[in-house]
């Protein structure tokens, strides 16, 4: 019953637009991205090397495919949330606001079943967007500027990456995008459980995204503590993928924190939808 | 035996008590009305017999077995329409009843949703979207998502609101057919009594979240005073033997030779009699008892 009704939340997900949105949208910003760098990338990275150019020499296609990816990488972790969210926080709410809630729970599966399907199918919905943006940044980036050594500007300097050391990198900073994807995902169908509208759960985890960023960023003293706790620490874990040496202890922390988000929001809403009236 | 058996049922919201102290009892076969005004708790009682509300005492059970330990096993054998009946909007009619086919707990093939479709009048619609049905249609396709899965017991709250009168014939039609020719046993709320009177056998009246009264529906009928509408030729003759006979009896004239009265069971066959051998020229003797009145009598008591 579990599958079938996740095969349900599939066919549902795929009627309907606000699905499309998402990916549509992805598709136009990493094409864009790709179409300024291709028209004023040397420009761009020129600010970058300017710095260096007294000390170093930069030799080789410097502005290649995995530049573009990391690039992209890094713009859109922050604005890919929200279009996963457009589709995941509108899982169970929206069946509560359109009434077919009554329709769904009246059915022989259980209320745990009900949250489990929707979650599976907003794992599925996340790992394709996960999956899209990783072939659009990545493989379409290195069919138009080709590849080349990895330049990463880190905190305690430049670091240059070796083109044949990268694919692997790249595939584990997927890995960690999708994890962090999919706690913001959980997040909003937790959120989904306690509303009655599509619209509160996609505005609430957006703004616990920005409260939590925010908090993230300030330099005080009283929320060093906090911080390790926040999911939006461990959000950006993707980008030390690209340090050397490789930090795996810091990234093993950082997926086990994500992960341990997942369980405990799915937890969460199954609780909450469990012990729901259903009177709409 | 009772496949629907509810003893007891409360349910509170906070401080506010919607359902009191419910008991009833619903047999195999039984087309089964379920009254009361707005605000009796006949929805908060219908959502705690399909678990979409979990109630605060009381107790439920179907086949005579506890709903709170038996629920999918007991929803499987359950179709239902909770007043409107909602569907996926931008999906066809077709492709909302295969997903809840598929989560009926029965093998259901495309085959049997086109017929169920066109059983219920849409066939040739099966491919548009819900979202340009009309409200009718929706009903419609309600009701084939609720016969889909070929349920034991069928529970329809308020299935005719907002219909037209040709849709709430069709309702009823459908009803009678699924008694008739299914031997479905059939829960029905609803606020036509006149629907009620004509296709219920058996009946429950809730008022206040509490029960008021269960039975039979011609029984309870039976038992209460019966309205008559009498037409005469000599209006005098009548009204001298009413005056002389009946003294007691309140007699409302209508119009110029017809009159209203309220009857006791045991003045009702002698009352005929009566006016056959006084010469009033008896045109004819109308009950009016009705459910209607009934339902008010009880209610306003």
């Amino acid at each position: 019953m579990l599958w079938k009704n996740t095969q349900n939340e599939l066919i549902k997900i795929t009627s309907k637009i606000r699905s499309y949105i998402g990916i549509g949208a992805l598709t136009v910003l990493i094409l864009l991205v790709i179409f300024a760098m291709q028209a004023d990338g040397k420009t761009y990275i020129g600010f970058v090397t300017s710095t260096f150019e007294q000390t170093l020499t930069f030799n080789g296609n410097i502005l290649n495919g995995n530049l573009i990816a990391f690039i992209i990488m890094q713009m859109l972790i922050v604005h890919v949330p929200l279009l996963i969210v457009l589709v995941t926080g509108d899982l169970l709410s929206g069946e509560l606001a359109s009434g077919t809630i009554r329709m769904l729970a009246t059915k022989p599966i259980s209320r745990t079943g009900i949250v489990l399907s929707k979650w599976f199918a907003a794992t599925i919905y996340t790992l394709i967007m996960t999956l899209w943006m990783g072939f659009l940044s990545l493989f379409v980036a290195h069919w138009i500027f080709g590849t080349g050594d990895l330049m990463v500007l880190n905190p305690d300097g430049l670091l240059i990456l070796p083109s044949d050391d990268l694919l692997w990198r790249f595939g584990i900073s997927m890995v960690l995008a999708f994890l962090a994807l999919w706690t913001v995902a959980t997040l909003s169908l937790a959120f989904s459980a306690f509303a009655k509208n599509s619209v509160g759960p996609i505005v609430i985890t957006m703004a616990v995204i920005i409260l939590f960023t925010i908090i993230g960023t300030l330099d005080v003293t009283v929320f060093d503590d906090l911080k390790f706790y926040l999911f939006t620490t461990h959000m950006a874990t993707w980008r030390i993928v690209f340090e050397d040496p490789f930090p795996t202890e810091d990234i093993l922390i950082s997926a086990m924190v994500l992960l341990g988000h997942v369980v405990g929001l799915l937890l969460l809403a199954i609780y909450r939808f469990n012990r729901k009236d259903i009177n709409a | 035996m009772g496949l629907i058996e509810v003893k007891h049922l409360s349910k509170n919201f906070g401080s506010f008590n919607a359902v009191k102290d419910v008991s009833f009892q619903v047999n195999e076969g039984d087309v089964f009305g379920f009254l009361g005004p707005n605000g009796a708790g006949k929805s908060t009682t219908i959502r705690c017999l399909l678990s979409l509300i979990r109630p605060s005492g009381g107790e439920i059970k179907f086949f005579n077995k506890s709903l709170a330990s038996h629920r999918l096993e007991v929803l499987a054998k359950i179709g239902c329409i909770i007043e409107k009946p909602d569907f996926y909007k931008y999906l066809s009619a077709q492709k909302n009843l295969e997903l809840f086919a598929r989560i009926s707990g029965k093998n259901i093939e495309k085959k049997q949703v086109l017929e169920m479709l066109d059983f219920v009048g849409l066939a040739g619609r099966e491919k548009d979207k819900v979202s340009g049905f009309s409200h009718g249609m929706k009903q419609r396709l309600g009701i084939a998502q609720t016969l889909l899965h070929d349920p034991e017991i069928i529970i329809l709250d308020e299935p005719t609101t907002g219909l037209d009168p040709q849709g709430i014939i069709d309702v009823r039609n459908l009803i009678l057919r699924l008694k008739n020719e299914r031997n479905k046993t059939i829960m029905l709320s609803s606020h036509q009594l006149s629907e009620i009177e004509i296709i219920a056998n058996r009946m429950v009246i809730i008022n206040q979240g509490k029960t008021i009264v269960e039975g039979g529906v011609q029984e309870l009928l039976d038992k209460q005073s019966l309205n008559v509408e009498i037409t005469v030729d000599r209006p005098e003759v009548f009204e001298a033997l009413m005056a002389d006979k009946y003294p007691l009896l309140p007699v409302h004239r209508l119009y110029h030779s017809t009159y209203y009265i309220t009857l006791e069971t045991e003045e009702r066959n002698q009352l005929t009699e009566v006016m056959v051998a006084s010469g009033c020229g008896v045109r004819s003797i109308v009950p009016k008892r009705s459910l209607e009145d009934f339902f008010i009598k009880i209610i306003s008591s």
